[in-house]
């Protein structure tokens, strides 16, 4: 029953590529073009027209196709019946995109039905890519970017820490990586907050946070409005006065939301794999094109998530062109290349993205504009959330 | 002969639909599919606002409690879709009983508000409860062979058949019980609870079976939703759920049910062909769709054909 | 102790801006008799307005903000003639709909002129940062929203106790038809009053972006949250809308600060029994 299923599968496949000639390969990008997290689909689709100014529309003689899809938010069904519409109607042989974790789940079952090689530009929680092997991530997780952080801090003299995190999946990812290497250094985590998803004030974990005065306190909140509004809350509630040390994932000040933030933000501390104000020539090429493009334009994680995950399916394409499958997700393990966030290896076991997580802590850049200015880096950082 | 014709009409072209749809979107069945579970999930809401007169923003309560129902009863007890509806209409039914016995104390804006305070509840209890339902990174399952023996395809081509056959059920079952007493004591409670009341209708309990039988068939549509994804996360409770099912009703037509059918059908269409044309700025077709109808066809799209007649009536 | 006063203080600044978002909701509706679900958009106008005033015009955020509370009044006056007009008549299904249309309008207008991420109001240093009360330290902009509701709040009852517009809106409210008979303008009373609940709208955005930052999606994402107030306070009760605004704020505070794991639940059990015990709200009419 199943192998006729293949058969079947593969000859619709064989009849679309042929009929769209046979030079054509299409990639589907899966994100979130409206709703509160259009951020996301905006950043995707900007670094992608960055790397394909810089790269060509094609590679190895494929022309590429990119076809973009709006799921909203995390929405599985929709995002399962997008892509089931891409894989037949439209006949694309690759996926990318794809920014929360019950999408990616939704959609594992359907890739590895139709051996469809899925990069992943965000979607951030580890057992993802455990669900498929056609999963591929260029984002990070979050035990990846967490674990460095108590590093870090207990380092610098911080011994104790409150944890704050949002009450989701990737949140108390976060605050489990983060509580188990900074107990295994010998720190103290003083207090564990789970804030509810929907919250708006957070003046009260402010005022909780400061009555227990821990060294620091650890945070992470999706990045966009909440983000804001909670990094806002520690700068207005004076625990920067208190001497309380702002720590987290680089997602509470990620670039389109830091400026906003103003100056009294200027000390937060956050690790992640991308910063904006990375000093490298990669980097600065990867900005100049981007600005030309988009005047104003900001790049951030996201951004830069899309900008490798295209560069890893033109790879696939290069060695399998319109064949795809497998060997097209073989032809990038182990792939190594200088990123504008710096060196990225693609790990066969787990298949993220080896990286190197920076330390960064908000600062008034030379053009008086707020950026992340690394002040430390932890080389080569695997995904220690992987459990396989 | 013409009274047969139009009873019998309708199934007759539903299915001729169906089927035709099945032949014209052989790559679009995952689309046509969510259709088809919209129009189910809408039709209950018809039941209870169209035909009862009781309006509400949280009908995603019933949907979303069947969908993980469904889902739990598959990963814990049986895989075997079959039971997974009739366990995700069990659910839905449950919820709407409990939570009805308090709402259909209640009118206007204040029911409104209970029904989205209900939904909010229960999305905030799933989260809480993650080791159960999967909180928000959602919880996937596979649901089994239908009798046993045909699978589930990669093409949605039985998906969509389960789905059809599920919803010509309820579609059936639905104009009888709409055209039965029950459903006539429903309508006249619409009308006027007064008059209901006075000729000696319990008009609190019958509101509290007719939500309590709608909720049994949000919870069958949010079970097969969650069959067609096969997975289930926090979006089931959305509030933009409930809130698009009253869309599409009234963009058909309330208290007729082909006004649920042709509503969602339209909505869900010029949503899915805008948002493919222009994934940015979509929202702007719908936003017009909306004001359109409300402005031009206010008794819905079902009122046109009358409003016509009324129209070039009135020219001669 | 001082968790009990954090809790009031935090409670009070959170409600007072819940109140003032609310209150012109609150007044629309009880006068109207819409179920306005677009009013959170005319929070949106303000914030966007304010934001594109500050950071593309140079304005400060003193003049900034009047301005687009006066743009966001002026932009509601053909709003009401052109959309609003033909809907009071409609029941409360096509009103809901015909407002949910609207608001998407308006949420795709400033995504497609703004984008979707937050838009920045930087306050001026005299209202940002931390100020000490004694027991803790609040927020410096909290002090003013309270203040600003407090001024709402005095301004409000003034106008509509005190003035002869205040009789003609009381009158239209309670018996509109008689109000005609008597010469009102009952028109020009609703496209008032539907500017004046704009306005309101307009300024509580705009104070309020520290806790609800202004994103297009602002008049969905909070939209539940403004018509609980509404409905818990009573549609039209403007002394309801304040308590209700202040009792959930505290309410919500104290579930952060006691026992966050829960989110939401306490916040919507309590409408829950509020509307259970009271259909019409504590303090409004049948």
């Amino acid at each position: 029953m199943k192998f006729t299923h293949r058969l079947a599968v593969a000859a619709v496949v064989a009849a679309i590529a042929q009929s769209a000639g046979a030079d054509t390969v299409k990639i589907g990008i899966l994100a979130p073009f409206s709703g509160p997290f259009a951020m996301y689909g905006t950043q995707f689709k900007q670094a992608i027209e960055v790397y394909q100014a810089q790269n060509g529309t094609s590679v190895g003689g494929h022309d590429i196709e990119l076809i973009y899809k709006d799921t909203g938010g995390p929405n599985p069904d929709v995002a399962k019946q997008l892509a089931q519409e891409l894989l037949i109607k439209d006949g694309v042989k690759y996926l990318g995109g794809i920014v929360f974790t019950p999408n990616a789940m939704a959609v594992a079952p359907l890739i590895n039905q139709s051996k469809t090689p899925t990069v992943l530009f965000n979607a951030a929680t580890s057992v993802i890519n455990a669900k498929s092997p056609f999963f591929v991530r260029t984002s990070m997780t979050l035990p990846q970017v967490s674990a460095p952080m108590a590093d870090w801090a207990f380092a610098h003299g911080i011994k104790t820490v409150a944890t704050a995190v949002t009450d989701y999946g990737p949140g108390i990812d976060a605050e489990t990586a983060f509580t188990k290497e900074f107990t295994a250094k010998g720190g103290k985590v003083v207090d564990a907050i789970r804030m509810p998803i929907q919250t708006t004030d957070f003046g009260p974990f402010m005022q909780r946070i400061k009555t227990e005065a821990p060294n620091a306190l650890f945070a992470f909140i999706p990045a966009g409005a909440p983000a804001f509004a909670f990094t806002k809350a520690y700068s207005d509630n004076g625990l920067k006065a208190a001497g309380i040390q702002a720590l987290g994932t680089g997602d509470i000040n990620d670039e389109t939301t830091l400026e906003g933030l103003g100056d009294a933000s200027i000390g937060i501390i956050t690790s992640h794999h991308y910063s904006m104000a990375h000093d490298s020539a990669e980097n600065k090429a990867f900005i100049a094109e981007l600005q030309k493009l988009h005047p104003g334009a900001v790049s951030n994680f996201a951004s830069i998530g899309a900008y490798d995950g295209i560069k890893v399916l033109y790879k696939m394409i290069e060695t399998t062109g319109a064949s795809g499958g497998e060997p097209a997700v073989k032809s990038v393990l182990g792939m190594s290349w200088v990123s504008p966030r710096g060196p990225v290896t693609i790990d066969p076991t787990n298949r993220t993205v080896t990286q190197n997580v920076y330390i960064r802590a908000i600062t008034k850049g030379a053009d008086g504009k707020l950026e992340n200015k690394e002040i430390d880096t932890f080389p080569n950082v695997p995904d220690l959330g992987w459990a396989n | 002969m013409m009274r047969a014709l139009f009873t019998l009409g309708p199934y007759a072209g539903l299915i001729a639909a169906a089927i035709a749809a099945y032949y014209l979107f052989p790559s679009n069945l995952g689309f046509v599919t969510t259709v088809v579970v919209a129009m189910i999930f809408v039709l209950s809401l018809d039941l209870v606002m169209g035909v009862a007169g009781i309006s509400t923003l949280g009908h995603a309560a019933l949907y979303g409690t069947g969908a993980y129902a469904a889902a739990i009863f598959a990963t814990l007890v049986s895989a075997d879709p079959l039971l997974g509806l009739a366990v995700g209409a069990g659910a839905g039914a449950a919820i709407a009983f409990v939570s009805g016995l308090f709402l259909m104390r209640a009118q206007g804006l204040t029911l409104l508000m209970l029904s989205i305070a209900v939904t909010e509840v229960l999305s905030s209890l799933a989260n809480k409860y993650s080791g159960l339902t999967g909180g928000a990174d959602g919880l996937s399952f596979t649901p089994g062979a239908l009798f046993g023996r045909f699978e589930f395809d990669f093409y949605g081509q039985l998906g969509y058949i389960y789905a059809v056959c599920v919803f010509l059920v309820v579609f059936g079952m639905l104009r009888i019980v709409v055209a039965s007493p029950f459903g006539l004591t429903a309508r006249g409670i619409k009308e006027s609870p007064a008059r209901m009341r006075a000729i000696g209708t319990p008009v609190y309990w019958r509101l509290v079976s007719v939500y309590t039988f709608a909720g049994a068939i949000a919870g069958l549509a949010g079970a097969l939703g969650a069959q067609s994804t096969a997975l289930v996360s926090l979006n089931v409770y959305d509030f933009q759920r409930s809130a698009e099912a009253v869309i599409m009703l009234i963009i058909g037509g309330t208290g007729r049910l082909w006004g649920a059918v042709i509503g969602t059908i339209v909505f869900m269409t010029v949503h899915q062909v805008a948002a493919s044309a222009d994934p940015f700025n979509w929202l702007f077709v719908i936003g017009a769709l909306v004001l359109a109808v409300v402005y031009i066809v206010p008794a819905g799209l079902l009122g046109l054909p009358e409003m016509v007649k009324k129209l070039t009536g009135g020219a001669r | 102790m001082t968790t009990i006063l954090s809790i009031l203080i935090d409670g009070i600044a959170y409600g007072m801006i819940l109140f003032m978002i609310s209150v012109g909701l609150s007044v629309t509706m009880g006068l109207m008799r819409v179920v306005n679900l677009a009013h959170g958009g005319f929070a949106l106008l303000g914030g966007a307005f304010t934001h594109v005033a500050m950071a593309s015009l140079g304005m400060p955020f003193l003049l900034a903000a009047p301005v687009a509370v006066l743009v966001v009044m002026v932009l509601s006056v053909p709003m009401e003639r052109v959309l609003y007009r033909p809907i009071y008549k409609m029941g409360e299904l096509p009103q809901v709909l015909a407002t949910i249309g609207i608001t998407f309008l308006m949420i795709a207008s400033v995504n497609r002129w703004l984008g979707s991420s937050p838009l920045s109001i930087p306050l001026p240093a005299a209202m940002s940062g931390a100020m000490n009360i004694g027991f803790r330290t609040l927020p410096t902009q909290r002090i003013y929203v309270i203040a600003a509701g407090l001024i709402v709040i005095v301004g409000l009852y003034a106008l509509i106790e005190r003035t002869r517009f205040g009789i003609t809106l009381r009158a239209s409210v309670d018996h509109p038809g008689t109000a005609a008979c008597l010469g009102i303008d009952t028109s020009r009373v609703f496209l008032l009053t539907f500017a004046l609940g704009a306005g309101l709208a307009a300024l509580g955005g705009i104070l309020g972006a520290e806790l609800l930052p202004i994103t297009a999606y602002y008049p969905l994402h909070y939209m539940v949250l403004f018509l609980t107030v509404v409905a818990v306070g009573g549609m039209g009760s403007i002394m309801g809308s304040f308590v209700a605004a202040l009792g959930l704020g505290i309410l919500d505070t104290a579930t952060r600060y006691l026992v966050p794991d829960f989110g939401t639940v306490f916040f919507y059990v309590a409408m829950i029994l509020v509307l259970g015990f009271r259909p019409h709200g504590l303090l409004g009419k049948a």
